[in-house]
């Protein structure tokens, strides 16, 4: 039996980016690869890491299993579009392998009706998977639930005179004991999606290194967010790239609004599941770019071109 | 550095650079033995295990911008000097890079979400945390919902976010409930937006 899903959209998605979530439910739905995924409309915000889990960790715990527990119910697993999503709720999963943590967080549960029952079922490589709530990043179930090949031979449109570079973002790879469903080190997975595509994804230096947002940075100081972006983009711009992809919409957030405090154009930065749309043929418009603050006319431009 | 990162500095690292460096005495009275023990309470390790080897500093990335390095503070926590730690630590990206690279499997960032912690209950709390939590106990979600994005989103046929449905309150009422017993609401002082 396929897998089953539950959209986990997260907050910067539905109030920032419209177009990742019409990419993430065209790709995934009937003119997709038609994945069993559904909404579960009681979600709420993971939440937020830079946020609850630095000021109060028991706050931070009990709302995440309020979400955990909702797929559990469902019994499905979370399909997660964001890097911040991902760590919280899977640390969360972490946390309450413990008994008495969950314990602990069951009987506040208890007032509002709920109950989380999770258990670690197996360990693969130094991750602990959990049942019956699984938590998943889109760019792993595209990875490894639908494939290289069904991505390459869904691709309508190849973005063969693309060059890409490719931003992982850091909750993507660390904790490593989470992270690890790709290499931390040496991440391959959106690279090969985009590959699939039909682009190039070109190296730069440093591409490992943090956009700048994490933990509460982008809110507390943006001038020196936007310095850690700057050199991000310095690098990137080095390497001839037209656009940049990412994973996760809260980098995709800080590249988009930081590079126009230091550059008139930049580079136009998207989300994967947006670029994956454009190479399955998807009319751009439905992908919201004029919510983007970078404009993405030139890398649409140069794709009519090719 | 630029004239701009050095205001940054100012503000946010507090002057512990010159408040260090200047053949300044640090007297016994200053130093808070317990703060260690406090740390630990918060979910950090035991700070006493750095080495103080400074591989944490060299992967910061926000070291490489600013007078804030993860070293000092770690031993700034060793030695118990709590008022130097306070007002500084919302500049860690939570990158994790500090942790993968510890030889004492210390795991610094978490040392910096404790020491935000122990700042949060000292009262140093950040405009956009309070920011966000009301969002959370009003909406639901962290990011205030915008119309300009609504009315795209209809354009695009993809409906109502979540928190606009009318079935939605009932999640508020679950998220106020848990926010309240846990005390946070009070913590963060959003008391007022919390009905329960």
């Amino acid at each position: 039996m396929s897998a089953s899903y539950v959209y986990f959209f997260g907050c910067v998605i539905p109030n920032r980016y419209p177009g990742v979530e019409y990419a993430v439910r065209w790709v995934t739905g009937k003119e997709g690869f038609d994945l069993d995924v559904k909404d579960q409309k009681q979600f709420s915000c993971c939440p937020v890491p830079g946020i609850f889990y630095s000021s109060d960790k028991d706050t931070w715990l009990l709302l995440a299993a309020r979400n955990l527990v909702l797929a559990q119910n469902e019994r499905r697993q979370i399909l997660t579009v964001c890097n911040g999503c991902l760590a919280s709720l899977m640390k969360a999963t972490e946390y309450l392998q413990d008994p008495k943590t969950m314990g602990k967080v069951n009987k506040t549960l208890a007032q509002i009706g709920k109950k989380y029952t999770g258990i670690a079922e197996k360990s693969e490589g130094r991750r602990k998977i959990f049942g019956p709530v699984k938590v998943r990043h889109y760019v792993e179930v595209m990875a490894r639930d639908v494939g290289y090949e069904e991505i390459a031979k869904r691709t309508k449109h190849s973005l063969k005179n693309i060059k890409v570079a490719v931003h992982y973002g850091c909750h993507y790879l660390r904790p490593t004991e989470h992270a690890a469903f790709d290499d931390p080190n040496d991440p391959v997975m959106i690279d090969n999606i985009v590959e699939a595509c039909g682009a190039t994804s070109v190296d730069y230096e440093d591409r490992l290194d943090c956009c700048g947002a994490g933990g509460g940075v982008r809110s507390h100081v943006t001038e020196l967010a936007n310095s850690l972006t700057q050199d991000k983009c310095t690098n990137i711009a080095a390497a001839g790239a037209d656009c940049i992809v990412t994973g996760c919409p809260f980098c995709l957030l800080q590249f988009d609004n930081a590079q126009k405090s230091f550059s008139k154009d930049g580079i136009p930065v998207m989300h994967v599941s947006q670029f994956q749309a454009l190479a399955m043929g998807i009319d751009p418009i439905s992908l919201g770019f004029d919510t983007h603050h970078v404009s993405a006319h030139s890398l649409l431009r140069k794709l009519r071109g090719s | 550095m630029k004239e701009q990162e050095k205001e940054v500095e100012k503000v946010f690292i507090g002057g512990l650079h010159e408040e260090l460096v200047e053949d300044k005495v640090i007297d016994e009275s200053q130093l808070e033995p317990d703060f260690p023990d406090e740390i630990k309470k918060y979910g950090g390790k035991d700070v006493m295990t750095c080495l103080q080897c400074g591989n944490c500093t060299g992967v910061c990335p926000i070291s490489l911008k600013i007078d804030y390095k993860t070293r000092n503070i770690i031993k700034c926590c060793q030695f118990g000097l709590k008022k130097y730690t306070l007002g500084t630590r919302w500049v860690c990206a939570t990158c994790y890079r500090c942790y993968e690279h510890c030889p004492a499997d210390l795991n610094p960032a978490e040392v910096m979400i404790a020491l935000r912690h122990i700042a949060v209950r000292e009262g140093i709390i950040p405009p956009f945390i309070k920011t966000a939590a009301t969002n959370l106990v009003k909406y639901g979600q962290s990011v205030k919902p915008d119309s300009e994005i609504d009315k795209i989103r209809s354009e695009l046929d993809l409906g109502l976010i979540h928190s606009q449905d009318p079935e939605y309150h009932t999640v508020i009422r679950e998220i106020q409930v848990l926010v309240h017993a846990t005390k946070y609401d009070k913590l963060i002082g959003i008391q007022d937006e919390v009905k329960v």
